[in-house]
C-alpha cells in the first residue's frame, strides 16, 4: 500500500492530480483515531497496476471540516455519508442520516467520544 | 410535462430479500429519479471486532457479516491479519481456501440468478434453479461443517482439511450438475418472455462503470474486466487453478444473468482443478506474534470486490478494522441503473444488482 500524505487544503488538489476515471478505482474512505487526532484515508486501486493500492491521508482535529471530494469522484458520496454516520466527521455538503437514523447514536465507532 | 409519481418499495417488500428502501420518482410509468436507503441493518460489527474481541476470535466475527459470502469475510479478515502478523500459510491451505470461495460463489450466483428469474415473473426457473441450487450448499457442508457461516478461514490457515472420499464426492456431484446448468443456461439466454423482462433492463454502461466505480458482475456484465483474482494474485493464486475473467458488453439485466451463469462454469473448472491437484503441506501457520502496522487486502466476493483495512498495535486487539463490502461500491451505479426504465423492471434490476444489505451495513 502506498500513503501520500495530504492537507485538507490540497486534498482536491492532489487527488484530482491523481485521479483519473479510467485508470482508478475508488474504493472507500476510512477514519482511524489516533490520540486527539483522526486519521481520514482515501483508498484508491490502479487498472493498470494490479496490487497496488495508493492511499490519500489527512490528519485532522475532529471538529475540522474535510473538503468533499464528489466533484471529482462522482460515487464518492457514498463514503463520505458513511464516515458521517459512523465516526461523526464533519463532511463538506454531506448531511447525517444515510447509514444510520439521523436520531441514532452519533459516531457509534468513535472510541474517544 | 406528465404527472409525476413516487412509489416507494421497501424496506420490507415482496420483491426484496434483503430492507432496503427505494422512492423512485415515475412519470408515464418510466423511473426519472431514484433515491435509495440501505442501511436497515447496521450491527456495529466493525465496533465489536475492535473492542470485544481478540484479533484471533475475529475471523469467526466477520463470518458472520453475511450468511451468503461468510468465507469471503473470513479470508479477507484471515489475509489482512496474516499481513499484520506477517506470515505466509501453508500452500494447502490457499488452495482450500479457494475451494470454499468458489464454492460459496455457485451457491450465491445461484441465488441471485433464481431471484432475477422469480422477480422477473418466472416463478418455474426460480424454483428449478433453487433446485438445483442445493448440491452447493450439500458440499459446502461436507467441506465446512456448516450449510452456511463456514468458519473455514482462520488466522494462519484454514480450520478443517478435505477429506479424500468429500473431495470425490465434490468432483462426482459436479459432474451430475453440468447437465442442470446447461439445461438452465439454455432458458436464460434462450427464453423468450425471459429476453422481454431481461434485455435492454437496468443498463449500465462501460463509462458509467468507470464514472460509479462500480465492481463486480454488475461492472463486468458492462465489459469491464475488474476481477481481484484477475488482478493480484499475491495471497492466493488463481490463475494456476484456471481462472478467467469473464465479460459480457451490454450491461443489462441480460448480460448479468450471462456472466454469472458463465462464471459457474469457471468455478467449476477451478474447484476440480484444485481437487485433483490439492497440494501436500500443513493446514495452518502457526505464530505467537500480535499484529502490529497497517495492511490492506482485496478479495474477489460472489457480488465483487471485498475490501479490509486492519490496523494492529501489538495487542491481542486491533486498533481498527475497516470493511467495505462489494454492494457499497455499488450504491451509486445501482441508483443510475433505474434511471429511463419501466418501473415494472425495478424487481429484476434489483434482483440482478444482487444486493447483500448483511454485508453493506455491518
Amino acid at each position: 500500500m502506498k500513503k501520500i500524505e495530504t492537507t485538507l487544503e490540497n486534498l482536491k488538489k492532489d487527488i484530482g492530480a491523481f485521479y483519473k476515471e479510467d485508470l482508478h478505482h475508488f474504493m472507500v474512505m476510512n477514519a482511524v483515531e489516533t490520540g486527539d487526532k483522526m486519521e481520514i484515508q482515501w483508498f484508491f486501486s490502479d487498472y493498470a497496476h494490479p496490487c497496488e493500492t495508493t492511499c490519500f491521508f489527512a490528519m485532522i482535529t475532529p471538529d475540522e471540516e474535510v473538503p468533499s471530494i464528489k466533484d471529482i469522484v462522482l460515487s464518492s458520496w457514498v463514503a463520505e455519508a458513511e464516515l458521517v454516520d459512523l465516526m461523526n466527521i464533519k463532511i463538506e455538503n454531506t448531511q447525517k442520516g444515510f447509514v444510520l437514523e439521523p436520531d441514532f447514536e452519533t459516531g457509534p465507532l468513535r472510541k474517544n467520544k | 410535462m406528465a404527472k409525476q409519481y413516487e412509489i416507494p418499495i421497501g424496506a420490507q417488500h415482496i420483491s426484496l430479500l434483503e430492507p432496503l428502501h427505494f422512492k423512485f420518482t415515475t412519470e408515464n410509468e418510466k423511473i426519472v429519479n431514484t433515491e435509495a436507503n440501505v442501511f436497515y441493518v447496521h450491527r456495529g460489527i466493525e465496533q465489536a471486532c475492535v473492542t470485544k474481541f481478540k484479533f484471533r476470535q475475529v475471523s469467526f466475527v466477520v463470518g458472520r457479516v453475511c450468511g451468503l459470502c461468510s468465507i469471503s469475510h473470513s479470508t479477507a479478515y484471515s489475509q489482512v491479519a496474516e499481513k499484520l502478523l506477517k506470515i505466509d500459510i501453508p500452500i494447502r491451505a490457499k488452495y482450500l481456501r479457494m475451494l470454499v470461495i468458489e464454492l460459496d460463489r455457485i451457491h450465491s450466483h445461484l441465488l441471485c440468478l433464481s431471484h432475477v428469474a422469480e422477480n422477473s415473473g418466472f416463478e418455474a426457473l426460480f424454483m428449478k434453479t433453487m433446485q438445483y441450487r442445493e448440491f452447493s450448499m450439500e458440499l459446502l457442508e461436507a467441506v465446512c461443517g456448516n450449510r452456511i457461516q463456514y468458519d473455514f478461514a482462520i488466522v494462519g490457515g484454514v480450520s478443517r482439511d478435505l477429506k479424500p472420499e468429500v473431495g470425490q464426492t465434490i468432483l462426482k456431484r459436479l459432474k451430475t450438475f453440468m447437465p442442470q446448468l446447461e439445461e438452465i443456461v439454455d432458458i436464460f439466454k434462450t427464453n423468450w418472455t425471459l429476453s422481454l423482462k431481461n434485455k435492454g433492463a437496468g443498463i449500465i454502461n462501460k463509462e458509467m462503470v468507470y464514472r460509479l466505480n462500480a465492481v463486480g458482475p454488475f461492472a463486468r456484465a458492462a465489459g469491464v474486466p475488474i476481477d481481484v483474482r484477475n488482478e493480484t494474485e499475491d495471497l492466493l493464486p488463481w490463475k494456476e487453478v484456471g481462472f478467467e475473467v469473464v465479460t459480457e458488453t451490454s450491461g443489462d439485466v441480460y448480460a448479468r444473468n450471462l456472466v454469472r451463469l458463465k462464471e459457474l462454469y469457471v468455478s467449476i473448472r477451478i474447484i476440480e482443478n484444485i481437487i485433483n491437484g490439492l497440494p501436500e503441506s500443513a493446514l495452518i501457520t502457526e505464530t505467537k506474534a500480535f499484529p502490529e502496522g497497517e495492511a490492506t487486502v482485496r478479495l474477489e466476493a460472489p457480488r465483487g470486490e471485498l475490501f479490509y483495512y486492519a490496523k494492529g498495535n501489538k495487542t491481542q486487539v486491533l486498533e481498527r478494522l475497516k470493511i467495505k463490502a462489494p454492494t457499497f461500491s455499488n450504491v451509486a451505479a445501482m441508483r443510475a441503473a433505474f434511471e429511463g426504465n419501466e418501473y415494472a423492471s425495478a424487481p429484476a434490476i434489483i434482483a440482478s444488482y444482487d444486493p447483500c444489505l448483511s454485508c453493506t451495513a455491518r
